[in-house]
């Protein structure tokens, strides 16, 4: 509804408002350990990873550099599940070999190769350590002082039931495609989505609104239509966002999370959107005791199809 | 000669015999012109203007002196000062009709007793006729109300944009605007650059923001009470004006001729229509933007015991947009309904009634999808009001008032229906419902010739009602069961003492109890934003203020001064949480955190309402902040509308008979807002993380607007007039911000961010010009 805003308030000041850039004071208060780490259950899920940073104060331009040293190294982590516990150690990009780096790379959907950033992140070196479905994980972290701990749960899953591409609403086109999906959610229990889409190779990305609650369609065999992420320092073009290229592969990922996990993503999605005339802040929500972030569950599902004209 | 001297005799021996017989002397005020009633004239004995009264909303006026010869004046800014001699003997009715005073500073007859802001025991209370409104320069030309109020001393403007107004620390919604008894719920054209009120329709405004009396309720911190004309009962007469954005006409007359009247008039803006060629041949062809209003008022006299009014408003705002290259599409229209009908009754000299039987809605929706994809939203409130208030005038010392109310109130949240071309889904909200009782009671005093009361009570109640499912327990509520209910009591006091002819002390005590809300999520208010009543969910909202002034007028009543102290407590404030987010779902007081509030500030007033200058000076010192429990740690925190300094000085100069000329300075401390504290990395990219709630101002709000009027045939006399009015918005095109925002990118493949600061500000320098004709 506010984006609806926007437009009236565009159309309202065609009188050319101005925008003037300006330096704000630069609030000195200690910076937060902020934590990212996910685990996943299904069919390709992804090993569990932890990238611990720090925030930082505003600054107007930063380089890889400074990017660097927002990592937070030599961190005690460790994740238990079932009374089993878990330790994660460190791994640094710079001090990978070519074929880790790719791996590295996959993991954390992200090409670093040209980036001079050295990204680090914690993981379980053992591999023994899986998202199952339904088991609830424990994260504690100790880093200097500080001590940060959270909790999360994977969820049951609820697969797609199918997808398929059509004609874009408007103006038919040639090349461009609207995807599709049915699902049938279980009735009586609150779910919880996110879903990411990918083309070819490229690395699985979000859309603007990429997280969904149940609440309007609990139950029912429900029919909607999936957008394709588009990298957020491209152009934003209304006619093509949220469509498929025939001829390219598409890839969908699709999976269930718990409600902080869904509350995390809401808040941070509105967080980025909510900002002009008519917004107030919104804080994003974390389920991190001690820090930032979010220590988030998935059960996931993966699909690929070729965009058919 | 014999006879004329028996006569006087025999007087002489009637007054000596009766010498404690009082009679009433009444009767309605009106304009001369356009007969239209005059609300607030002062009525009053030449030999003590202590004991005198005012018409009262519907241009009635009682006084009941000691049978006598009198010189009674009545005298109303603007108009001629009109002395009538009245050998009081027997229940007298006198009508009186004032001419309009020519603005011509020697023709002026000053006005030495126009003394009632330190007379009377109102106080924290400004009457603005609609006559010195329309000589302020406005934005596009557009004479604005309620931007008007806003240059008065305790009440800060919510920004450029924002229909929301804060009366002494209270919130936007916190304050009760009537337009003959409706309440009118969204107050603002076009998200609020402009107000609902076409200025050519009303007649008076008058803001409560302190010593509210009895009569008024529903409302925390405020009273805006806006009168219609009634329409002229003597001529047919037209007036309008052509301006950049709009055009306005209305047209008035009589039906019958002194007894029944009627007035027309509407309004509409046309910016957009004049681009609709420029975008036909794009992808947006089809989109528009317009509001128009219609204000409609016919009044009938039965006899002189009574008069029916009919009063009514529409007026929409609505907004198509269209993208044809992807079928985007979406309408939202909004506005307000209000009609009011009223009968007036002497059932004598002494006791005044009116009945009234209010309607009014205010909706908005939306419609809007892509293909087969479509949503429809719509909310809003709908009330059914009926009000009996008597006015009742014993004797000059005590003039009562008292009244019932109750109101059926429906309020409907965002509900939306949706469809995907095979599945329709509904949001599974529905309205809420409730019933409001009123019941008041008040009694003006003047103990002494130096000091004055009104003591006043009123009691409320207001009970949620089915249908209703309860979310706690699901137990079922049908049709007109109770659910729950509040009461409130809240005695008014305000007093008056008077250290002389020109100054006097007042003091006042206002409880007050609001039972619906508006709680926005943005700095400002919305169309979008949905009132609540209060239920099992929400508290009624509470407060108490307590104000103090000196008041004091200098220079033959010329100049009105005064200095007024508050400070006010208000209990179950609500707002949302920190994390807050749509959701379309669920109930919006879920989301809802409670806490309280405080205000306290000074407020300095000059006025010069009469001469060729005139105008006002308004500064206001004040401090108002917020504590909730899930705000900002429990910690207390500023409003966004916290002002500091608050300067504003309105002027009107008539350089000659064609030209005049009028002025407005704003001067404001910067609004409040949330600073970013730090920015963290969250799959990649940054974001932010905010600091401690409205911890940061903006930079200080200031602007200059002049307005030139050039009447080309000031002295003619022919039924046609026009004039021209030449208007600068802020004048020296000072930048001030609005809103700020951040904006980020964030690149790990290249390894580097860049984030700016953004400040915003909408309105530079802008030049209008409106025509302005009236047929007489």
């Amino acid at each position: 509804m506010k984006k609806i805003l926007y437009i009236i308030i565009v159309f309202s000041l065609i009188f050319s408002s101005c925008e003037q850039e300006f330096v704000p004071d630069i609030n000195n208060s200690p910076s937060d350990i902020v934590v990212e780490g996910y685990i996943e259950a299904g069919e390709s899920a992804l090993p569990p990873y932890i990238v611990l940073t720090r925030s930082t104060p505003f600054f107007n331009k930063i380089d890889s550099n400074s990017l660097s040293n927002l990592f937070v190294h030599d961190a005690e982590i460790k994740v238990t599940v079932d009374n089993h516990e878990f330790k994660f150690t460190e791994i640094c990009y710079n001090n990978l070999t070519t074929e880790q780096k790719k791996q590295f790379s996959q993991l954390l959907n992200v090409n670093l190769d040209s980036s001079g950033l050295n990204f680090c992140v914690y993981v379980e070196p053992t591999f023994q350590l899986k998202g199952e479905i339904g088991k609830t994980y424990l994260l504690n972290i100790k880093s200097g002082e500080k001590e940060l701990s959270s909790v999360t749960t994977i969820p049951q899953h609820v697969k797609l039931d199918s997808l398929w591409f059509i004609q874009p609403p408007g103006t038919p086109s040639d090349t461009l495609r609207q995807l599709y999906c049915y699902i049938l959610d279980n009735k009586g229990i609150p779910e919880y989505y996110r879903y990411f889409t990918a083309t070819n190779n490229s690395p699985f990305m979000t859309g603007f609104s990429s997280v969904t609650d149940d609440k309007f369609f609990d139950g029912l065999y429900f029919k909607f239509a999936l957008q394709k992420a588009e990298p957020r320092n491209g152009e934003f073009d209304p006619i093509t966002y949220g469509l498929f290229h025939v001829g390219d592969t598409a890839r969908i990922k699709w999976t269930n999370i718990d409600k902080d996990h869904f509350d995390f993503w809401k808040t941070l999605e509105f967080n980025r959107q909510n900002q002009g005339p008519f917004s107030s802040y919104t804080r994003i929500k974390t389920n991190i005791k001690g820090g930032l972030g979010i220590w988030g569950g998935y059960s996931t599902s993966t699909y690929k199809l070729i965009v058919k004209k | 000669m014999k006879n004329s001297f028996i006569f006087s005799l025999v007087l002489l021996i009637n007054i000596n015999l009766n010498a404690q017989n009082r009679h009433t002397l009444s009767g309605y005020v009106k304009d001369k012109v356009s007969g239209e009633t005059l609300i607030g004239v002062n009525i009053y004995n030449s030999a003590d203007p202590g004991t005198g009264t005012i018409t009262n909303e519907y241009g009635f006026y009682s006084i009941t002196m000691p049978d006598g010869n009198y010189k009674i004046i009545y005298s109303y800014i603007g108009y001629e000062k009109t002395t009538k001699e009245i050998s009081l003997n027997s229940d007298t009715r006198v009508n009186i009709e004032l001419s309009e005073g020519i603005q011509i500073e020697e023709v002026i007859i000053s006005s030495k007793q126009e003394d009632k802001n330190i007379q009377s025991t109102e106080m924290s209370t400004i009457a603005l006729p609609i006559e010195s409104i329309k000589k302020l320069p406005s934005l596009f030309g557009e004479v604005d109300i309620l931007k008007s109020l806003q240059l008065l001393p305790g009440v800060q403007f919510g920004g450029e944009g924002n229909a929301g107004f804060y009366v002494r620390g209270g919130g936007a919604d916190q304050n009760l605007i009537l337009l003959d008894e409706a309440n009118v719920y969204n107050s603002g054209h076009m998200l609020g650059f402009f107000s609902v009120f076409n200025s050519d329709a009303i007649k008076n405004a008058t803001l409560y923001k302190g010593g509210i009396p009895a009569s008024y309720g529903g409302r925390l911190s405020s009273v805006v009470d806006i009168q219609m004309k009634e329409g002229n009962d003597k001529h047919y007469s037209a007036e309008g004006g052509i301006g950049l954005i709009s055009s306005r006409f209305t047209v008035e007359g009589p039906i019958i001729n002194e007894k029944a009247s009627f007035l027309l008039a509407g309004r509409r803006t046309y910016l957009f229509d004049l681009l609709q060629p420029f975008l036909k041949s794009t992808n947006f062809a089809g989109t528009n933007y317009y509001f128009y209003d219609f204000n409609t008022k016919f009044n009938y006299r039965f006899s002189d015991k009574d008069r029916l009014y009919f009063s009514g408003y529409f007026g929409r705002d609505i907004l198509k947009f269209k993208s044809n290259e992807r079928d985007f599409r979406f309408t939202v229209p909004y506005g307000n309904t209000t009609a009011t009908i009223r009968w007036n009754h002497l059932f004598s000299d002494k006791l005044f009634m009116n009945l009234s039987g209010i309607y009014n809605v205010y909706d908005f929706s939306f419609g809007g999808g892509q293909g087969d994809f479509q949503i429809d939203v719509a909310s809003g409130v709908r009330d059914y009001n009926l009000k009996l208030d008597f006015d009742y005038f014993p004797n000059y010392k005590n003039q009562l008032s008292f009244g019932f109310l109750a109101i059926h109130h429906k309020l409907s949240p965002n509900i939306a229906h949706a469809t995907n071309g095979e599945i329709n889904f509904t949001s599974p909200l529905k309205p809420k419902y409730g019933l409001e009782y009123a019941a008041y009671f008040q009694d003006d005093i003047k103990w002494t010739s130096r000091l004055s009361t009104n003591i006043g009570l009123r009691a409320t109640a207001f009970s949620q009602i089915g249908p209703y499912v309860s979310s706690f327990d699901s137990v079922v509520y049908n049709d007109w069961d109770i659910v729950k209910t509040f009461y409130s009591i809240e005695p008014r006091i305000s007093l008056k003492y008077s250290l002389s002819k020109e100054s006097s002390l007042k003091a006042s005590i206002t409880p007050t109890t609001q039972y619906l809300h508006l709680v926005s999520n943005s700095s400002s208010t919305l169309p979008t934003d949905v009132w609540v009543p209060s239920s099992e969910l929400v508290k009624p909202q509470r407060g108490i203020q307590y104000a103090a002034g000196y008041f004091r007028n200098f220079l033959n009543n010329n100049y009105e001064a005064s200095i007024e102290f508050y400070y006010k407590n208000m209990y179950d404030q609500i707002d949302y949480g920190e994390s807050y987010v749509n959701k379309p779902a669920e109930e919006v007081e879920k989301s809802f955190v409670f806490g309280e509030g405080r205000s306290y500030g000074a407020e300095l007033f000059l006025r010069k309402s009469q001469g060729r200058l005139n105008g006002w000076i308004a500064y206001t010192f004040s401090k108002t902040d917020r504590k909730f429990k899930d705000i900002n740690n429990g910690n207390r925190f500023p409003v966004t509308y916290d002002r500091t300094h608050d300067l504003n000085i309105a002027v009107n100069y008539q350089i000659s008979k064609k030209w005049e000329c009028g002025g407005v300075f704003v001067y404001t401390t910067g609004k409040t807002y949330t600073p970013l504290k730090s920015l963290f990395l969250i799959e990649q990219e940054l974001n932010i993380e905010y600091g401690t709630r409205n911890s940061e101002r903006i930079s200080p709000y200031h602007r200059l607007d002049v307005s030139f009027t050039y009447t080309p045939y000031p002295e003619s006399t022919r039924k046609f007039t026009s004039s021209w009015n030449f208007s600068v918005y802020n004048l020296y095109n000072r930048l001030n911000p609005s809103f700020i925002y951040n904006d980020i990118t964030t690149n790990i493949e290249t390894g580097e961010a860049n984030v700016k600061a953004i400040k915003v500000s909408l309105f530079p320098m802008i030049p209008s010009i409106t025509w302005n004709f009236k047929w007489k």
